[in-house]
């Protein structure tokens, strides 16, 4: 059965005799997720307060889209620095960017 | 600030006569009333509910005595508002229209016209334009819009406002583009140049007649609103889920929207809340993600909540002294506006 959220078709040719072929093309929209979780998870503590603070108000309600996108979609200890992003977000953005992000139209 | 308590049943809905002397609360129907607006005038008051219907409800004597106004809807209604000149008055409803309701004379009863195009969902909210013709509209498909519920038969012909000029009845003369949320409460300004309303994503808007309806948005730190009102031309308060009124205010050079302060005084500082990472940590520990903090600080225990739109009490909407909040913890308060510029340093109304 093929998965709704996956943009091609499950490829029978070359693809699969490959060894990577469990690794089918994401779309842009998993892509765009993957290179944002990989960038946040590269953080340190002590880095990510200062990071927060230079965003504007749509950039930090776009953060916590991310972040809550990271949770749904966990990779080994991306919890954790996810949990810490959180926390520093919810400081500056308050209840009104979780809201957002359940309220949203246009996921990410 | 004055607070009262009645704690037999959630108020859901409350109306002010004209001197202010008498609040009228929601104890007549056994049947669920949804809205109740009482037109100071001419004493008169109207109820709506999920039966469908409407009654306008007349004095005489010392009993209220109801007519039945047929809405010719099939889902519950939400909200409804006397006209300024009270001649007419509108209901909105779960069947997606507003039905505009005037008195017949030579039939002796109340009919009604539909405003249905293009409100794909439940109407939540209502605020009239002072020029009787103009009404906004808050619906549960995200817009806000603005109306000509103009009907012949009771008025004349308005003149040209900042909205438009040609109103025909059901004339859409302003529509904002989706946000994300069902908008709760709409409320034109005094002079009905400007219009603001509040939406279930924490956003507050307002547009501009007199800016090309240009539309200020601000994204609040708190959770939902639910109601809001003009108190002077510049100024809003708004309050919802999180208990207390709070103050915005409208730059019209920048056109920009600022939150202006809280409006309730909290007995001891209160803690955040604990963080997302402290509740797991909690949960680690002890396990249990420990509510310590959950006893709220504000006067109100429980949603300031929908229905229960703030109301003007004293000054009208241009130069507001006196406001009404209610809740579903059945309380009632009254927030007078000097006390609250003086006791509170930071706050500028203006």
């Amino acid at each position: 059965s093929s998965s709704p959220r996956r943009s091609c078709p499950r490829a029978s040719g070359p693809l699969s005799s490959s060894p990577a072929s469990h690794a089918l093309p994401l779309s842009r929209q998993e892509q765009a997720q993957g290179t944002v979780l990989k960038v946040l998870v590269s953080f340190k503590s002590s880095e990510i307060e200062q990071a927060v603070n230079s965003l504007d108000r749509n950039g930090i309600d776009l953060l916590m889209k991310y972040i809550y996108k990271g949770f749904e979609k966990p990779t080994e200890n991306s919890s954790a620095i996810l949990l810490q992003w959180h926390e520093k977000a919810l400081a500056v953005g308050g209840l009104g960017s979780i809201v957002r992000v359940l309220t949203a139209r246009k996921t990410v | 600030m004055a607070y009262h308590s009645f704690l037999l049943e959630p108020i859901s809905c409350h109306a002010w006569n004209k001197d202010r002397t008498r609040k009228y609360g929601s104890t007549i129907s056994p049947l669920c009333l949804t809205g109740i607006d009482w037109a100071p005038e001419s004493n008169r008051l109207v109820t709506c509910g999920t039966d469908r219907n409407a009654y306008v409800w007349t004095l005489k004597g010392n009993v209220w005595k109801p007519t039945l106004v047929i809405l010719r809807i099939n889902r519950a209604a939400r909200c409804v508002k006397w006209s300024p000149k009270e001649n007419k008055f509108a209901v909105g409803s779960g069947s997606r229209l507003i039905s505009i309701c005037y008195f017949e004379q030579e039939n002796d009863w109340w009919v009604c016209k539909h405003i249905k195009k293009p409100i794909r969902s439940t109407v939540l909210s209502l605020d009239w334009h002072p020029n009787n013709v103009l009404l906004a509209a808050g619906s549960c498909d995200f817009k806000c819009r603005i109306f000509s519920a103009y009907i012949k038969e009771v008025e004349e012909r308005p003149s040209p406002t900042p909205w438009g000029s040609k109103m025909p009845f059901g004339e859409l003369m302003f529509e904002s583009s989706s946000s994300c949320g069902w908008v709760h409460s709409i409320c034109f300004s005094a002079s009905g140049t400007r219009v603001a309303w509040v939406s279930h994503d924490s956003t507050l808007c307002l547009a501009d007649a007199n800016k090309k309806m240009a539309v200020a948005s601000l994204c609040t730190e708190t959770l939902p609103l639910l109601a809001v009102t003009f108190i002077t031309e510049n100024s809003l308060v708004a309050a919802g889920h999180d208990c207390y009124p709070m103050l915005f205010t409208y730059e019209e050079g920048q056109g920009t929207l600022t939150f202006g302060g809280k409006l309730d005084v909290p007995k001891q500082n209160s803690q955040r809340g604990l963080t997302a990472r402290e509740r797991f940590q909690n949960l680690d520990k002890k396990a249990s993600s420990d509510t310590a903090n959950a006893t709220l600080d504000t006067l109100h225990k429980n949603s300031i909540r929908h229905g229960l739109q703030i109301s003007v009490l004293v000054g009208g909407k241009a130069n507001c002294s006196q406001f009404c909040t209610t809740g579903m913890d059945g309380g009632m308060s009254i927030w007078d506006v000097k006390s609250l510029e003086s006791a509170l340093k930071d706050l500028r109304i203006k």
